[in-house]
């Protein structure tokens, strides 16, 4: 692999993010070619997460924009002061021509930024994530091709702000709708899947270095065999983790029939998911996997 | 930088075409990134160059799986052909001359004969070929065809999710909603700036799916499978049963993400998969299990059948009977309408047919694209 991804994966190391080489070489090419990364994949496989690390090892700032239904350009780019706008008008309407005090009221001193706007607006490139996408509307999709693709932002009464630095941009989605075409065709894509056994290994044991191997071992195990059962919901890096932690706050060393009931709901967030593994055998779970 | 050779840049250009002919979405900015990744040098390291193309032609997941097997499929089989090509070249020149002149404008100009011919008669097949796949009974594909079928009905149902959605998506707008934009206009000095929308409510669309996996409907089950799993993204309480001497409630194995995953699922706990039918038996099972929990006069239901009872007429009769009595809609799709001069005329369809609000067929994507419609309109 190229000297530079590798020190890419490195530095991410360093940063508590694990980087396979094909992940690594999105983020490579995020950086080079400055075109978004679009991360697609179940909840809690660390899309979000990767944004913070790009930012660590960037040192730059991470501007985050978790989207939702109902957002608008208000929320999302820029909104007029009104109130600024309205006490302007109110100080001046005596003394100023009308036509004067309409060209000042809309000036860029009168203009609140929000996220996207603060991105292209930095004097350094910062990290821009737009955490799941797919929770907004259409039309909110829409807005954002104009900065995916050139990296600026129309203002009716201002004309074009264009970027001051480009901010490296990761749109995240748990594929709860699908994205337009005109959106993904902008981006780079990767799809994170859940990582192989060794690698949450590796992620536990960096999270957690004061946890017995053993222990670890067995909770990765548990957890893949559960990702291979049809659950509503299959636990995520970030539940393999707080399951790791609970059990060592509890002291234990093995996995037992009477810790599965007791802590299994830090794994699993459904009822008819929680029946499902207590009607079985705790080493139903814990056999070896392919 | 690396400077790319000729045959690389063609080869290059090929692999873009060979993605293109597969569905995935390239357009010319693609194709100039990948040009560009190229000239940096990462074709000279083969895992970089292979997921650096991968980030850029791949739009989603069904891309993403399948890219790694193509990559390595194109590349070395590439490079096998062009070893064959230009042996093949060098005996071809020695035996005759290969191009053609053309006078344009006064001008001389030598046309590859045969390229020319190739390529046109290559673009022809293209469009004609896909028309072709769409019209293919799925008991009629052979196995020369069965991938490209596949990769048609990915990226044909995967154009369908997106009207759907964006008909369900424009249906969504209300009136303005004067009290919410009365209170906006507070901070606002009491001016109304933002108008706020009242939101239309949306109704529920449910859906029930009873898919026939029975022997004489195993060519057509798993396309009809693929079709149901694209809709269940669309309709918020999708509902799906397999049945043939009984009844599988297939709901909870949709849920895995990956379709593969799906399709191993539903093999393995489908126990009755491509054995005889017994669609009234069925259908009665249904009733008296889930009838009280998946019928009302909100829920659409669209049975998947043949029709080739091998129980009882009459239970299969009154079962029908009784759905439609307490759904909204009831669809029948069956394989065999799409036989030239097919009637209805078995012993089981004729029974049914009175209780039916629409009878369609369902062999080709065709008529599975176009059932589009019908659950749109209902």
């Amino acid at each position: 692999m190229n000297t530079e991804i590798e020190s890419l994966i490195a530095d991410f190391y360093k940063h508590g993010y694990i980087l396979n080489d094909a992940l690594a070489t999105s983020v490579f090419l995020l950086k080079k070619l400055e075109k978004p990364l679009l991360l697609e994949g179940d909840p809690g496989v660390g899309k979000t997460m990767l944004a913070s690390a790009l930012a660590a090892h960037l040192e730059t700032d991470l501007i985050r924009l978790q989207c939702y239904e109902g957002l608008d350009v208000g929320n999302t780019i820029y909104e007029w002061n009104y109130q600024k706008q309205l006490l302007h008008i109110k100080l001046f309407e005596q003394e100023r021509d009308k036509k004067k005090l309409g060209e000042e009221i809309f000036g860029m001193e009168y203009v609140l930024e929000r996220p996207l706007l603060q991105s292209i607006s930095a004097p350094k490139p910062v990290v821009l994530l737009i955490d799941e996408i797919d929770r907004a509307d259409e039309e909110f999709e829409a807005y954002l091709l104009e900065l995916l693709s050139d990296f600026q932002i129309s203002i009716p009464e201002l004309g074009t702000i264009s970027a001051v630095s480009k901010p490296l941009v990761i749109l995240t989605s748990n594929r709860t709708r699908e994205l337009s075409d005109a959106l993904r065709r902008r981006c780079l894509y990767h799809w994170v899947d859940f990582p192989t056994r060794a690698r949450e290994l590796d992620i536990i044991g960096r999270k957690l270095p004061e946890i017995d191997q053993e222990l670890a071992s067995q909770v990765v195990t548990f957890i893949h065999n559960l990702r291979k059962s049809s659950l509503h919901k299959p636990p995520g890096i970030a539940e393999s983790l707080d399951w790791a932690k609970t059990l060592l706050l509890l002291n234990e060393n093995h996995i037992t029939d009477e810790i599965i009931k007791n802590t299994i709901g830090s794994v699993l967030k459904h009822k008819d998911d929680i029946e499902f593994v207590k009607n079985r055998s705790v080493q139903e779970f814990l056999m070896p996997i392919d | 930088m690396e400077t790319v050779d000729q045959t690389f840049k063609e080869r290059l250009i090929d692999f873009t075409f060979y993605c293109r002919e597969r569905q995935f979405m390239l357009g010319p900015q693609d194709t100039r990134e990948a040009f560009d990744i190229a000239e940096r040098g990462y074709w000279l390291d083969r895992k970089l160059f292979q997921y650096s193309l991968k980030a850029i032609f791949c739009k989603r997941k069904e891309h993403f799986d399948r890219f790694d097997e193509m990559f390595d499929r194109f590349w070395s089989r590439y490079y096998q052909e062009k070893l064959e090509a230009r042996k093949k070249a060098i005996k071809q020149i020695k035996k005759e001359p290969e191009t053609d002149t053309l006078i344009f404008l006064g001008a001389k100009f030598n046309k590859p004969r045969q390229e020319k011919e190739q390529k046109e008669a290559k673009q022809t097949k293209g469009a004609n070929e896909q028309l072709r796949l769409r019209m293919t009974d799925f008991s009629k594909v052979d196995i020369a065809d069965k991938e490209r079928l596949e990769e048609l009905a990915e990226e044909l149902f995967h154009q369908m999710s997106m009207r759907f959605k964006r008909r369900l998506e424009s249906a969504n707008k209300g009136r303005i909603d004067i009290r919410r934009t009365i209170r906006h206009s507070i901070s606002k000095g009491g001016l109304m700036l933002d108008l706020a929308y009242k939101k239309k409510r949306r109704e529920k669309r449910k859906v029930v799916f009873l898919l026939d996996v029975s022997g004489s409907m195993d060519t057509y089950s798993y396309y009809l499978l693929r079709y149901v799993m694209v809709l269940r993204k669309y309709f918020r309480e999708l509902e799906f049963f397999t049945f043939s001497t009984h009844l599988t409630h297939v709901t909870p194995m949709l849920r895995a993400e990956n379709e593969e995953q799906v399709l191993r699922a539903v093999g393995k706990n489908v126990h009755s998969w491509s054995s005889g039918t017994k669609i009234g038996e069925s259908l009665s099972e249904f009733l008296s299990k889930y009838g009280h929990k998946f019928l009302s006069q909100k829920h659409i239901v669209v049975i998947l059948s043949d029709g080739l009872e091998t129980g009882s007429v009459t239970q299969l009769k009154e079962a029908v009977g009784t759905i439609r009595r307490k759904c909204r809609t009831l669809i029948w799709l069956n394989p065999l309408k799409g036989m030239k001069d097919y009637q209805p005329i078995q012993q089981g369809m004729v029974n049914v047919m009175p209780h039916l609000d629409a009878f369609e067929s369902a062999h080709n994507l065709e008529s599975l694209l176009k059932l589009e419609k019908l659950l749109m309109d209902v």
